[in-house]
């Protein structure tokens, strides 16, 4: 069993990998495949021998990307497609893109254009997660991946299957227990340290990743420290797992109690069942509760849902962390901030294009706002 | 410019006169449905909008009267309003505009006609989704959405299946909207009327295939209304054979949209609806007419499906320019060169449209690679004037059609 700090220091240091490291890092063997959304079935990837690598942007300059896209895209893909036109993504065996936002579709279409990686699988989700028709297209859509795979990676048996959905949502409960924890004991894991754990968990190999979060977790202290009490916050907002976030808000005086963020406990919601066929059971979960703003759902369902997760978490307010130009979540925000206020929570905006840059801004408002959260 | 101008006279087109009618005659119905017994429903530019006509129903299209706010210069005023009401200005600005004039009751033609439904398809872009839910839960209406997956190489099976099924969700969404039984006849004489629109708009724009091309891209942009929002109805049809044996007969004369075209070219992307006269007067000057486009050419489908059945509407409306990937749009670009026998190329990099405008500059160099043939990026929004720099433009243009000069 391994000690809070060096497992901590393990999360980091695997956290702050560049693509060059990691690459440099995989086994012979290796067939590591990119993509970017949890939309793609992690578990198919693994299951056909892969390794899945999510790519979730970098600190870059851009000097490249500016000959390709129009400058009102998003930092993660500005970002991602400037590693590749710099060759740091060659390592790729393949990427997958799935169905989500109008910048990522296009971004598909000028990835393939380059041509720089061996082969590329468009994973096209339905945009409507409310109609009947949309779980036998899913279906056949998630049929035609496995296809792909087995033509182009290595033929995916139901076992083998079987054992990556057990291994992902072992991953999952592990990482609910961890937010679960946090919650109760906010010093035991200061945010920026989570912030990393949650990252690392999408660059590491993922058996690994699970012993370590398993031994991790038995690292909790057995009474609660006296942490100050700081203000719970739910933060919202798309992938956006970057440590200073964290950091800033802890130093506010908040702690992170929830969050919607797709790299964090939206993933979560991703748990599949293991005891019905595995495609089925794949097929199934984007319908029960994972919910991306850039999908339908019914017109109420995202202020809902954002309401009841809020509620559910205790939290005092709202942090909206949105990477700039990102559309989906812009559309949402004005009634979604709406819906809080006439329940009487307070929220706050936050708009970052690189999420490495403008911070000290920032921190002035988080503190502003932790501040009208606890008035003295 | 005004002197060179004289020089370079454009000819109006005679149907314009009926073109005003038909579209006031269609706006008056839509803004007082009661008077005619209607229902309303606001639909996608890219929606099937033949069920609804078989219904008895009338189609607004909010995109088109954001085009009609972005002409008349309303539009950012209107976008305004929804900033204020915490929307983010970098969302597409036609969203803007129907958010803003819904808040204030403002636009061109007033209050906006109050929808008894809505109607979304995302075979044009994914923000309709956004912006129809917002809409929807404003005005308090029910919201049917038809889901058109994107196809960035191959159209399969099992995507076209998809389709069908939903549209036969639209039917019966239809139907219990208007507590009727769908129409099966009357639907497929508005299919049928339908494709006969789409053939006679296609027939009109491949005039220009002829030298001196008898209608600009300029043109199309404003002859356009009623191929989206009157598809499927005898005006439709009656007002395209007009315009058609108008421009049959320019063609016979050998009379061209300008006195002089020296260089012609094709555009890419929806208009800058608040500069299109000033461009217009800036290519005329410079001898220079665009002769086609890739926007009003979305509506002027190739292969229709002469069976006027559900699912051929759906393989139409899966298949559209949009709803396809940068390899289609490469080659669909190349060939409108080599068909109309452009000079160039101009693409409007349109910040609020991402569909068409993420991959242009790929595009621009993949279809200069394939016919030789120079293209130009101009940056600019379909309807928001805010971030437009004419003068930049202006320049940007000068020095291209002095290239385009150069190379020939």
């Amino acid at each position: 069993m391994g000690n809070k700090p060096s497992l901590i220091r393990e999360f980091e240091r695997v956290a702050s990998l560049e693509y060059k490291d990691i690459a440099s890092q995989l086994p012979g063997d290796c067939i590591p495949i990119g993509f970017f959304c949890p939309y793609v079935p992690e578990e198919m990837l693994h299951a056909a021998g892969a390794f899945p690598l999510r790519l979730m942007g970098t600190p870059i300059r851009m000097s490249h990307v500016q000959a390709h896209l129009p400058p009102n895209c998003c930092h993660l893909v500005k970002s991602s497609f400037e590693s590749l036109l710099r060759g740091e993504l060659d390592f790729l065996k393949g990427i997958v893109f799935s169905h989500t936002c109008d910048t990522m579709q296009g971004l598909s279409d000028i990835w393939a254009f380059q041509k720089r990686l061996p082969f590329q699988f468009d994973f096209m989700t339905p945009s409507n997660l409310s109609s009947e028709r949309s779980r036998p297209y899913l279906k056949a859509e998630i049929e035609r991946f496995k296809a792909f795979l087995d033509a182009n990676v290595r033929e995916i048996t139901p076992q083998d299957l079987k054992a990556s959905i057990h291994l992902f949502n072992q991953i999952r409960e592990k990482t609910q227990t961890l937010y679960r924890l946090r919650r109760k004991w906010p010093g035991w894991i200061s945010g920026s340290d989570f912030a990393q754990i949650i990252r690392a968990g999408y660059l590491m190999d993922r058996s690994r990743y699970l012993n370590l979060l398993g031994q991790l977790l038995e690292t909790i202290p057995e009474k609660s420290e006296d942490n100050g009490h700081p203000i719970p916050v739910f933060l919202a907002g798309n992938m956006t797992h970057s440590p200073s976030y964290f950091s800033m808000m802890e130093e506010a005086g908040a702690s992170v109690v929830s969050d919607n963020l797709c790299s964090g406990a939206r993933f979560l919601r991703l748990v599949t069942c293991e005891d019905i066929d595995p495609i089925d059971a794949l097929t199934e979960r984007y319908f029960s509760s994972f919910l991306c703003p850039a999908k339908h759902s019914g017109v109420q369902a995202h202020i809902e849902t954002l309401i009841k997760e809020v509620e559910e978490a205790g939290a005092r307010g709202v942090i909206f962390l949105f990477y700039k130009y990102c559309e989906p979540h812009y559309f949402d925000y004005p009634d979604l901030k709406k819906a809080l206020e006439a329940k009487g929570i307070p929220s706050l905006l936050l708009e970052v294009d690189d999420p490495a840059t403008s911070q000290g801004q920032l921190k002035i408002r988080i503190q502003a706002f932790v501040e009208m959260l606890n008035p003295i | 410019m005004e002197n060179q101008l004289l020089n370079n006279p454009y000819r109006q087109i005679k149907s314009t006169a009926a073109y005003r009618r038909l579209m006031m005659a269609y706006y008056f119905m839509v803004k007082h449905p009661a008077w005619f017994g209607k229902k309303v429903a606001w639909i996608t530019s890219g929606g099937p909008v033949e069920p609804l006509y078989a219904m008895g129903v009338l189609p607004f299209y909010p995109e088109n009267y954001g085009a009609m706010c972005g002409a008349s210069r309303m539009s950012p005023s209107l976008c305004e309003a929804a900033e204020q009401k915490g929307y983010s200005h970098d969302l597409c600005s036609y969203a803007l505009t129907d958010i803003g004039s819904s808040f204030t009751g403002k636009g061109p033609i007033g209050r906006l006609p109050r929808p008894d439904f809505l109607v979304c398809g995302n075979n044009i872009c994914g923000t309709v989704i956004k912006w129809y839910e917002i809409q929807a839960r404003a005005i308090r209406v029910p919201l049917f959405f038809l889901d058109t997956p994107f196809f960035h190489d191959e159209l399969h099976q099992h995507n076209l299946r998809y389709v069908e099924k939903q549209m036969g969700e639209y039917i019966a969404f239809l139907e219990d909207q208007m507590k009727r039984s769908f129409p099966e006849k009357r639907f497929q004489k508005v299919v049928s009327r339908s494709f006969e629109t789409i053939s006679l708009w296609r027939e009109i724009l491949d005039l220009s295939r002829n030298h001196p091309a008898p209608f600009a891209a300029f043109d199309a942009f404003i002859h356009m209304a009623p191929i989206v929002t009157l598809r499927g109805t005898r005006w439709a049809v009656r007002y395209y054979k007009q315009l058609k044996r108008e421009l049959e007969e320019r063609v016979k004369k050998g009379v061209g949209a300008f006195g002089r075209e020296e260089i012609r070219l094709i555009w890419d992307n929806i208009p800058i609806w608040y500069d299109i006269r000033n461009l217009s007067k800036l290519l005329s000057s410079n001898g220079a007419v665009l002769v086609a486009d890739t926007y009003t050419s979305a509506w002027a489908m190739e292969e229709p499906d002469l069976t006027f059945s559900l699912d051929g509407l759906s393989r139409a409306y899966a298949t559209i320019h949009l709803n396809r990937g940068l390899g289609y749009k490469t080659q669909k670009m190349a060939k409108l060169i080599e068909k109309f026998g452009a000079h160039g190329f101009l693409m409007h990099s349109n910040r609020s449209c991402k569909p068409y405008s993420l991959g242009q500059y790929d595009m621009r160099r993949e279809v200069t690679r394939l016919t030789g043939k120079p293209g130009l990026i101009i940056e600019a929004d379909h309807t928001d004037s805010r971030s437009y720099s004419p003068q930049q433009v202006e320049k940007q243009i000068l020095m291209f059609l002095e290239i385009i000069r150069g190379k020939d």
